[in-house]
């Protein structure tokens, strides 16, 4: 009997191979609620984000019109992504009505709110069912004189376009501004901190020397200054200056993780086979330097979105034509008695750096070694 | 330590002038001109004529190639001479002199009050580190440490200015004086800028507030855990001189740095923040003149600003040295 008992060690034949570095982060991360939270609230954001126009819009999200199907709303992630035909027909725009007079065969899905983020909706260009089944037209904006209302739930800001519209197309350039400027900046920083660290010497002394001149430099003299040089700014131009301007953590990050790391024992081993420096640099050393780089970057998405609309409250931000939370702010400003421009932008800008703050302290506990479970 | 100051200052002035380079070709690059801007030569009853634009331009050294009007730049520095403002028609000096007590009156009451407030905030979390009003106090300080100083202001703008006016906690909205002001006695001047100064000060205060007292804690919380402490605990000393004496002092280390890390804020503490109020002090006066391109007046604040970032490193290091007698420069 007792030589039948297998041992339940012996079933998995091969050997389990340990979990790495980042699984193990993740399960750290994951224990932590909080941040679990903020990671939701930050996907649900990037999901607003992709379904802007489908949630806010005047744009059908997909319609038949003369027997082909469009998908019109496209047009607010690109502006050459409408299809001409809408042009040549003279839509101007104003989808129901001319799909309605120039093909009776048509139809169409709009967005679950009819309001656009650039323009004001007006008189009639959208009717509601009433009581009786009848169709009416909708008042156009402002209506209530902007007040949050039924038909603007966050209430219209400059003649009349829909805050909550607006806001809407702005978790855009907020989550782009995010992570295209933290991801310039982290890759600037993150480069020139391994050729610092790596190289040492001559290339060394220079590269901090930049560091610390560009630390110096206030960050926002740097910004005001570079925007004032090219003078015609638009939202990709900003968010390169952003990454430009805050790559200096980083920077240091990686250069002292760099020179602790040159020092060991894989690096000596990758030297002795004849690896180049390239190949050492970023094959080698890198995928074990960027844990502690990580707390940085996400910290500094929080913080790029903050200057953003910071900028934007100045009118420094994004140029006109993107609806940017901070813009909404800025119009607040010129007549505080309208309080939803400010109460509405504000508590969005607040919930997501304090989201991406929360990450970045779950990823910095996930991520500290000194606080790894011997459980794990 | 007397060979490493002079290294460092040494170094410090290369930076500077690195840093003065930089932003003198910056903003001579930038379009437009002094003289585009200047709103008096907008009129067109006034338009000034090719000849006069043309004697502007060299008044104000403009005809010179970039690196030569530097150069001239630099040279009248040394004789302690940074140029006059083509906006207000007066020496650089002057102009920064009348914006920058308006600055301190909102950075250095904020300062100190964050200081006096952040130490005690952060012993007591770590005393009571992990019950429920000490987690109640770090998640609210947390909190506030995410709202953006510029959104907590529009905020406050909107309740006391805008919410509560007419009643008797109604604050004003913006600026720095009301406007029969000249007119006042001394107290009602006093009580009147006071008023001004109240929000600003609270917004200048609580992210630093914040962000000190969790520094606090968390440096309070590594030093806590040390043996030393433990002795102490078991020879019978009381909690506060154990917090205090014991492991507070051993936390002064990265605090100290912190202090010369925040000296640049006093000028440079909020464009933003200043433009929100509305308020006359260096970060009004550095948005204006980037608007008007009065290039004397952005190098004299990029250099005040940065001499007082380097200042403030310097500052910080030689106090790490005077704090741990471990650290010797050399």
């Amino acid at each position: 009997m007792t030589e039948n008992i297998q041992q339940p060690s012996d079933v998995p034949t091969k050997e389990k191979r340990s979990p790495g570095f980042w699984i193990l982060a993740w399960r750290r991360f994951r224990r932590r609620k909080l941040s679990m939270l903020a990671l939701a609230l930050v996907l649900c954001l990037s999901a607003i984000a992709v379904f802007s126009p489908m949630i806010a819009g005047t744009k059908p999200i997909v319609c038949k019109y003369k027997g082909d199907l469009y998908f019109p709303c496209l047009a607010y992630f690109n502006a050459d992504w409408e299809n001409p035909i809408f042009h040549k027909d003279r839509f101007r725009k104003r989808y129901p009505k001319n799909l309605r007079k120039k093909d009776p065969e048509s139809w169409a899905i709009y967005p679950l709110v009819f309001q656009d983020p650039y323009r004001p909706v007006r008189d009639g260009e959208w009717q509601d069912k009433n009581a009786d089944g009848e169709w009416v037209d909708r008042p156009g904006n402002p209506y209530h004189g902007g007040v949050p209302s039924k038909l603007n739930i966050f209430g219209t800001y400059k003649r009349g376009v829909d805050v909550f519209a607006s806001m809407v197309h702005g978790t855009r350039i907020a989550l782009l501004v995010g992570f295209v400027s933290t991801g310039i900046a982290a890759f600037i920083g993150i480069t020139l901190g391994a050729i610092a660290g790596y190289m040492g010497g001559a290339i060394d002394m220079v590269i901090s020397r930049i560091i610390e001149l560009v630390m110096c430099i206030p960050g926002i003299v740097l910004i005001l200054a570079l925007i004032a040089v090219i003078d015609k700014t638009n939202i990709w131009i900003m968010m390169a200056i952003l990454g430009l301007t805050s790559w200096t953590g980083m920077a240091r990050l990686t250069r002292a993780e760099f020179l602790k790391l040159k020092q060991s024992e894989f690096v000596a081993a990758a030297q002795s086979i004849g690896a180049g420096p390239l190949r050492i640099m970023f094959r080698h050393i890198l995928p074990n330097a960027l844990a502690p780089v990580m707390v940085p970057i996400v910290f500094g998405i929080a913080a790029a979105i903050k200057v953003e609309a910071g900028l934007s409250l100045l009118g420094f931000g994004a140029p006109p034509p993107n609806p940017s939370w901070g813009t909404v702010l800025n119009a607040g400003t010129s007549n505080y008695t309208e309080w939803w421009q400010i109460v509405f932008p504000g508590i969005a800008i607040f919930i997501t750096i304090l989201a991406y703050n929360l990450i970045g302290e779950g990823v910095q506990e996930a991520t500290d070694p000194r606080l790894a479970d011997p459980k794990d | 330590m007397a060979g490493y100051l002079i290294r460092r200052i040494l170094l410090g002035l290369l930076t500077l002038l690195l840093i003065t380079m930089v932003v003198y070709a910056l903003i001579r690059f930038m379009p437009g001109s002094p003289m585009d801007t200047d709103p008096a030569m907008m009129n067109p009853d006034k338009m000034p004529s090719a000849e006069d634009l043309e004697r502007i331009k060299i008044a104000y050294g403009l005809d010179k190639p970039v690196y030569e009007a530097y150069w001239i730049w630099l040279n009248n520095l040394a004789t302690g001479d940074m140029g006059i403002s083509y906006n207000e028609k007066k020496p650089v000096t002057d102009v920064i002199e009348s914006r920058v007590w308006a600055t301190l009156l909102l950075t250095v009451p904020s300062l100190v009050i964050a200081y006096l407030l952040a130490i005690p905030i952060g012993l007591w979390s770590t005393v009571r580190s992990g019950k429920l009003d000490e987690r109640i106090a770090g998640v609210s300080l947390y909190m506030l440490y995410a709202i953006p100083s510029f959104i907590a202001a529009l905020f406050l703008q909107l309740l006391f200015a805008v919410k509560l006016s007419g009643t008797a906690w109604e604050l004003p909205l913006m600026g720095m004086h009301h406007s029969d002001y000249d007119e006042m006695g001394a107290i009602a001047q006093t009580w009147d800028l006071l008023q001004h100064m109240l929000l600003p000060v609270i917004c200048f205060t609580y992210v630093s507030l914040a962000y000190y007292s969790r520094f606090i804690k968390a440096n309070m919380e590594e030093v806590i855990r040390q043996d030393y402490i433990r002795t102490a605990r078991a020879k019978g000393l009381g909690q506060m001189r154990i917090i205090l004496h014991h492991a507070f002092r051993n936390t002064l280390i990265p605090f100290v740095t912190l202090l010369g890390l925040s000296l640049p804020s006093l000028l440079g503490g909020a464009i933003i923040l200043e433009q929100v109020f509305n308020w006359p002090g260096m970060g009004q006066l550095y948005f204006r003149s980037i608007g008007t391109r009065d290039y004397p007046v952005i190098m004299g604040l990029t250099l005040s600003l940065s001499v007082l970032t380097l200042l403030g490193q310097l500052f910080a290091d030689i106090l790490y040295a005077f704090v741990d007698p471990r650290i010797a420069y050399k």
